[in-house]
């Protein structure tokens, strides 16, 4: 599972295989995904696949117990979770603010070349 | 992300911050190859497929349905209270309320979980919110002390370790006052009562004595709602004095449970008829499906709102019984706790055996088979009167020298007392998980035999010159030995039959069956017949002891065989007939023996009796001698030996001897019937010989008697 894939000519191949080593190096790190139905899961970031498919470590559950918001939240542990794609609304990570800036300008970077 | 949650998921430090990484990750899928994966060095895709999927309805139980808490459903004006401002329809929903509960509360019996069945309702899951609406709250309480009886009942007998999931309480609030729920209810039905009579008094133009307001507006309803709730909340208090009934220490309620019964049921078909009317008078056609007796669909009830609570379990959606289904279930489940009532407390260890599964035979469901189990063993007593080594010593006729005998202290023999334990609480399982358990106790058994056995010769190696105390310690344990025998085949004998109850075996397997009921019978008759003489014997000694005349009964009975033996005689007799009529069908081709590439007939034997044969149940019995047995059997043989004619006539013969016992009567006439309808298949086969693969078709059916099958021959 190395970048055997890593294609040579640089332009868009060379930033799609720079976005994979990225977000390689952000594996382990705890990710916090929103879903459609309003619900949060924070966990480690375990696994991402072609799909968009992720797999999440060590998660718990986050819900609001009232639609409108501000409302008190209700949590529990769920352990290894899936989050399909098609229900994945949000995802972030935390970082420290200097790897935001090198994160954001890596997407910048990305936007021009696609 | 919303101010709110930003401030929930704060970062890990004070300069970390959430960075949002949506498209980082949408280029990085776009980079990836088909089945490319992003993953760790600790990545197992193996565990990985184990995770939780989100959204999945069928995983995950914390999808947030129509509304995202109990308390924002009733916000939401999910489970109003009042239900209505007008009262007829606030009655009219509370009696269908009601009628769910029951049919959630027979459906949580059944074996799904509480938090989905009965707590699907709102209003239990507030109880201080109803307190304003003593109907509904008097009718909620009673349901939550009754929920949190029956858990304690079936948490007690450990009956549960077959149904995992009715124990589990998620945290659910079930106290509530138990002993003032009585009270509310009381209260309540004081006053419907009255205002019944009011409403009475009005229609017949009679003065009304007390100014009484009406349960709701309508005159013309009235009536009938004031009865219809009456019956349901009658039926609640009964319901719940049959618990407290039954709970009651060393069977002490039982009487009074039977009477409790007895009302329910009355109030059950009271609360059937009066919806039958009202069906009627509706003229509507209702759906077989409703949940209610008026097939409205009830107020309040919400199942995805703590689907969470059954945390440990998938959400799997579930179907509530309809409420004729749960009229039904609660009928039965109250027949047989009065069967349960009527158990004799005086019952020796052999009838109590008896009794259990006379009443398995009805497949009682789990809630009436705990509270069987809790009334036969309490504080490991019998009953929770008699210790379990004086109800050894009773069913094995052990004289009454053997109180204060060390013999109680022997090891094996306090190993023998929990083994009796055992063997009741798992003749009250279901049928599936008792037939497994009864295969591993068997072992058990055989191992305290041995070690009986071992005790009596070290102790008594040398049979001279042993002072008579010696004497009657190795007399005792010689009958606990024979006594020990007998109830290994009795097991055994269970065990063999269930495998037909739950339809283990195939019909070219009942040949091996039937030789090992066959051979373990014989066992216990033996060790059955045995037992009994030593102890006429014994009393025979005493009579004469006592110098009191023996009645001439007794003296013959001696002699001949006790009817407890013939009886099972017949079981033998039709065994072996099935046996050697079946081997004899196989012996001479006229049964198409199915080939089953897989297994030969040897490893089929080994299958089903190798926990009989890791016993040792009987001693040196394996394939080759169940082969050598059958391997000669013709029907030439057969026409001249007729089993079945021996087990026609001993069952007649023995039935005068049962007269006063209904159920043994009617097993004896299906084993009339079964050895008659094989007798006559036999002789039809004798005649027709060859010509049976062409013309004619054998079968085997079990239509008279649920373990002995019966030989049909029909033309093709």
């Amino acid at each position: 599972m190395e970048q055997g894939a890593e294609s040579a000519s640089p332009g868009i191949d060379a930033g799609k295989a720079d976005a994979v080593s990225r977000v390689r190096g952000l594996l382990f790190r705890r990710m916090l995904v929103g879903i459609k139905d309003g619900r949060f899961f924070l966990g480690n970031f375990h696994c991402l696949d072609k799909q968009g498919n992720i797999i999440l470590q060590d998660t718990v559950e986050y819900r609001s117990t009232r639609r409108s918001s501000p409302s008190p939240m209700e949590q529990r542990c769920l352990g290894l979770i899936l989050i399909p794609a098609s229900c994945r609304t949000s995802c972030h990570v935390d970082t420290s603010i200097e790897e935001r800036l090198s994160l954001l300008s890596l997407q910048d970077h990305h936007d021009q070349t696609s | 992300m919303a101010a709110a949650e930003a401030s929930i998921f704060s970062g890990s430090g004070d300069n970390s911050v959430w960075t949002d990484v949506s498209p980082l990750l949408q280029a990085a899928c776009n980079g990836l190859q088909d089945g490319e994966l992003i993953h760790g060095d600790n990545f197992n895709l193996y565990a990985a497929m184990s995770a939780l999927e989100i959204m999945d309805p069928k995983m995950d139980s914390g999808m947030i349905g129509r509304y995202y808490s109990v308390d924002e459903a009733i916000d939401g004006g999910a489970a109003p209270i009042p239900i209505s401002f007008d009262r007829t329809v606030d009655v009219q929903c509370t009696i269908d309320i009601m009628d769910h509960l029951l049919a959630c509360e027979a459906t949580w019996h059944k074996g799904h979980s509480l938090a989905q069945t009965v707590f699907s309702c709102i209003y239990l899951l507030r109880p201080e919110r109803t307190t304003s609406h003593a109907l509904l709250h008097s009718y909620s309480s009673v349901i939550r002390a009754t929920c949190k009886a029956v858990i304690s009942v079936v948490s007690d007998a450990r009956t549960h370790e077959e149904e995992d999931l009715f124990t589990m309480m998620y945290g659910l609030n079930l106290n509530g006052e138990d002993e003032k729920c009585l009270s509310i209810l009381n209260a309540v039905e004081e006053t419907i009562s009255r205002q019944l009579r009011a409403c009475r008094a009005l229609s017949a133009r009679r003065k009304v004595l007390e100014d009484i307001e009406p349960l709701q507006n309508n005159p013309m309803l009235e009536e009938g709602y004031c009865r219809a709730i009456l019956a349901r909340l009658r039926f609640r208090k009964h319901f719940y004095h049959v618990l407290m009934c039954l709970k009651r220490p060393q069977g002490r309620g039982l009487q009074l449970a039977r009477k409790h019964v007895a009302s329910c049921i009355s109030e059950l078909k009271a609360i059937r008829e009066l919806s039958g009317q009202h069906t009627a008078c509706g003229g509507q056609t209702i759906s077989e499906d409703r949940t209610t007796a008026s097939g409205r669909q009830p107020v309040g009830f919400d199942a995805s709102l703590n689907a969470r609570l059954s945390a440990p379990t998938p959400p799997r959606s579930i179907k509530i019984l309809s409420w004729s289904e749960a009229i039904e279930y609660f009928l039965k489940l109250l027949q047989d706790l009065d069967i349960i009532s009527s158990c004799s407390l005086e019952n020796s260890l052999d009838c109590v055996l008896h009794f259990v599964v006379q009443f398995q035979k009805s497949q009682p469901d789990l809630v009436a088979r705990a509270h069987l189990q809790r009334l036969l063993l309490q504080d490991g007593k019998l009953f929770g009167r008699e210790a379990i080594f004086s109800v050894i010593s009773k069913a094995a006729t052990l004289p009454e020298v053997v109180k204060n005998h060390d013999i109680e202290k022997m090891e094996c023999v306090i190993q023998l007392g929990q083994l009796v334990i055992n063997l009741l609480r798992i003749l009250c399982a279901n049928s599936a998980w008792q037939r497994r358990k009864l295969g591993k106790i068997l072992q058990d058994w055989r191992v305290t035999y041995i070690q009986l056995e071992l005790a009596l010769r070290s102790k008594f190696g040398e049979p001279s010159g042993t002072p008579s105390g010696e004497n009657i310690c190795m007399n005792i344990l010689k009958q606990l030995l024979v006594w020990v025998e007998e109830k290994v085949y009795w097991i055994a004998s269970r065990f063999l039959m269930l495998g037909f109850e739950l339809e283990l075996y195939s019909t070219s397997e009942y040949g091996m069956v039937y030789w090992y009921i066959y051979v373990v019978s014989v066992k216990l008759v033996e060790k059955l017949h045995h037992r009994i003489s030593i102890s006429n014997r014994g009393k025979r000694v005493k009579c004469r002891g006592k110098k009191k005349r023996v009645p001439g009964k007794d003296a013959t009975r001696d002699i001949q065989f006790s009817p407890t033996v013939l009886f099972l005689q017949s079981h033998i007799c039709l065994a072996e007939g099935l046996t050697m009529m079946l081997a004899a069908l196989r012996n001479e081709k006229m049964i198409l023996e199915s080939p089953t590439p897989f297994n030969s007939d040897q490893e089929r034997f080994f299958q089903h009796f190798e926990l009989l044969q890791k016993a040792g149940i009987p001693d040196h019995n394996s394939y080759q001698s169940f082969e050598g047995s059958t391997k000669n059997a013709s029907l030439s043989m057969l026409a001249m030996y007729n089993h079945f004619k021996d087990a026609q006539r001993i069952a007649k013969e023995v039935k005068s001897s049962f007269s006063d016992d209904p159920e043994r009567l009617s097993e004896l006439r299906r084993i009339e019937q079964v050895a008659e309808h094989n007798s006559v298949a036999l002789s039809l086969l004798c005649r027709v010989g060859d010509a049976l693969d062409s013309s004619l078709k054998l079968s085997f059916e079990f239509s008279h008697h649920p373990h002995f099958a019966t030989a049909v021959v029909r033309r093709s």
